[in-house]
């Protein structure tokens, strides 16, 4: 008999709460584990975005549109290796629910630039020698059983085309296959040139540029160029790292490393409240026994340890659990997950996290018990009476 | 020199914003090896005099001395070693622990001590032994009946063989036959081993167990109860703890 036998016999003296504790802390740890790793796949999905490129729109909005001619006028500034441009076709596939992400691009450079939408020279000159011609995603293709020489309808949401509809028909040129794992497979494009000619509004414009620039040449000074050339002109732009472009389209949405910080906050002020409430109600249930403890000559002190302890046992274990079962359930659906979330994964550092929050909400949850213990009166506990 | 001093002690207690005094000027001698049986109505303060001479409660004033210790001026850590060395208690309901075992429960307070496993369990075993309940070591306290809980309290109390036992109505919940049982053992214990024995009972035939009843309604109106103890001896006791307080030596 000693203090582990205490521990490990008091922590089993109430099975179900145990385990329903236990499953509560499991659930905490294992939706920390898990949106940690969603986090760190949005966050390197960013960092791995090549840093050579930059994306210049219009310096109000991404929606107003900018002078197709730009383009010219940033392949003369100096470090600018090439320029191509883009516009957003907000297409969709029979029906809105089936959005595409589909953009008309310059035919000429586009995938010069975007080297990890990979294509044979073949495939692209086929493209480029179609006029409706579309390239999509080895992803999309599978999805659809689309293949090449498909007619297919698609329709977008904001481009009239000047037969005044909204669905236009294209032509499977070539699937691309993208170079790396985290390259999105489920992309369309379209030529730019065909867009221009066939939309019944807003020819000659553009959403935003792509600039790649030379390997010698500093970003920071090109994008300063490029916004400076435009500061004073009808279309003022602004110019980012397509890194930051990326991070600030997804914050659009929603702030994810917000959202996951939220819910993690509420998910472990939660779980204080459950391991409060339980060690509390352990306490009440137990205070004779301690105030006899106490008695027989266990200092206040030891008997503090002893609930830290089992409050330490019943909030690893559920760590330890939830993050066992959390890694293994991002190890199986990873593969799964590699066509549009890549790299997820636990960081190191996580552990350690997790190892201190154990540690922390074991002695907040153990600190009312510990008043408790500390200001037990044995004689009162044990039953004096005047 | 008396085991057990109660010296011009004061007990007051606050029931909201009433001051209930429980006892006044309150004076107690009991010598070593003395089977003290402290009877008496209902409110006289038997428990409240049995938790001061066990360090469970504090005098308002006055002084508690236990083997020539003044133990209410010890600190909390310093009465926790100081119960688990001197005193072993028992008490009406028996406070075993349900998740121990007889065995672990007698072990229990070996806990606190630097005795290895093995020791521990056979002190445990010996204390177990001595009450006899070594059949039901491995039992736990629900397999037990309540007069068998009871003699599993009393081995707990006496495993780290302290001169003091301090029982409050150790048979209280107990039928006659049992209770005869346990006041023979304590008996036994007092008479066989010298344990200084202080028990609080309602139980009349109890008086055939102890070496001396104190019925608490006369004893209070007695000389005995009212004069101080004065002698040298305290002030000794005093004095040598005053020193070892200013030394920083634990008292």
């Amino acid at each position: 008999m000693n203090m582990f036998t205490l521990i490990w016999q008091n922590s089993l003296r109430k099975k179900v709460r145990f385990t329903l504790t236990c499953l509560s802390v499991l659930v905490a740890f294992f939706l920390f584990t898990t949106l940690s790793a969603i986090n760190n796949a949005l966050s390197s999905n960013a960092n791995s975005i090549d840093n050579y490129r930059l994306i210049t729109s219009h310096k109000v909005s991404m929606t107003r549109a900018l002078p197709i001619n730009f383009s010219d006028k940033i392949k003369n500034i100096n470090g600018v290796d090439k320029v191509s441009y883009s516009s957003w076709f907000g297409g969709y596939f029979q029906n809105e629910k089936q959005q595409v992400t589909m953009t008309a691009v310059d035919s000429s450079n586009y995938f010069a630039i975007y080297d990890e939408y990979q294509l044979s020279p073949a495939q692209l000159k086929k493209w480029q020698n179609t006029q409706t011609g579309i390239i999509i995603g080895s992803e999309i293709a599978k999805k659809h059983h689309w293949n090449v020489g498909d007619s297919i309808p698609l329709s977008s949401s904001i481009w009239m085309n000047r037969d005044g509809l909204f669905t236009w028909q294209f032509t499977v040129s070539a699937i691309y296959q993208g170079k790396h794992e985290s390259t999105d497979n489920k992309k369309i494009f379209f030529q730019h040139k065909y867009f221009d000619r066939a939309r019944a509004y807003s020819q000659n414009s553009i959403n935003w540029l792509t600039t790649k620039i030379s390997p010698s040449a500093d970003n920071e000074q090109v994008i300063q160029l490029i916004d400076q050339k435009f500061a004073n002109s009808s279309s003022p732009t602004r110019t980012i790292t397509e890194q930051v472009f990326i991070k600030e389209q997804a914050q659009q949405f929603i702030d994810m490393a917000m959202v996951i910080k939220l819910v993690l906050s509420a998910v472990f002020f939660t779980l204080l409240l459950i391991v409060c409430n339980t060690l509390i109600q352990v306490i009440r249930e137990r205070l004779s026994e301690l105030a006899m403890m106490k008695a027989l000559g266990f200092s206040a002190t030891y008997l503090i340890i002893q609930i830290y302890a089992e409050a330490l046992f019943l909030i690893g274990l559920g760590a330890v659990s939830g993050t066992i079962l959390a890694t293994l359930t991002l190890n199986s659906v990873q593969v799964n997950m590699a066509n549009f979330l890549v790299g997820i994964y636990i960081a190191k550092s996580h552990y350690l996290i997790s190892i201190i929050i154990v540690f922390i909400a074991a002695a907040m949850g153990s600190l009312f018990p510990a008043i408790s213990i500390k200001n037990l009166n044995i004689s009162q506990t044990l039953g004096a009476k005047q | 020199m008396p085991t057990i001093q109660l010296k011009n002690i004061n007990k007051t207690y606050s029931k909201g914003t009433n001051q209930v005094v429980v006892h006044n000027n309150f004076n107690l001698k009991i010598q070593s090896g003395e089977f003290v049986a402290l009877m008496g109505a209902s409110g006289l303060g038997k428990s409240t005099l049995l938790h001061l001479m066990g360090g469970l409660d504090k005098p308002t004033s006055g002084d508690v001395i236990i083997a020539d210790q003044c133990i209410n001026r010890l600190s909390e850590s310093q009465l926790s070693q100081w119960r688990s060395e001197n005193i072993g208690f028992v008490f009406q309901s028996h406070h075993l622990l349900p998740v121990l075992t007889a065995l672990a429960n007698v072990e229990l307070p070996l806990a606190l001590t630097p005795l290895n496993k093995k020791q521990r369990q056979q002190h445990a075993a010996t204390a177990l032994a001595l009450v006899n309940m070594s059949d039901r070591a491995k039992h736990f306290p629900k397999e037990l009946s309540g007069g068998q809980e009871q003699r599993v309290a009393i081995a707990r109390a006496i495993v780290s063989d302290a001169k003091i036992l301090l029982c409050d109505e150790p048979t209280g919940n107990l039928d006659r036959n049992t209770a005869d049982e346990i006041l023979s053992l304590l008996a036994k214990l007092n008479s066989d081993f010298g344990k200084t024995i202080v028990m609080v009972t309602h139980d009349l035939k109890a008086s055939q167990y102890a070496s001396r009843v104190i019925d608490l309604e006369h004893y209070l109106q007695s000389k005995e109860c009212m004069s101080s103890i004065d002698d040298n001896s305290t002030k000794n006791v005093i004095t040598k703890i005053k020193v070892c307080e200013q030394q920083g030596v634990k008292a």
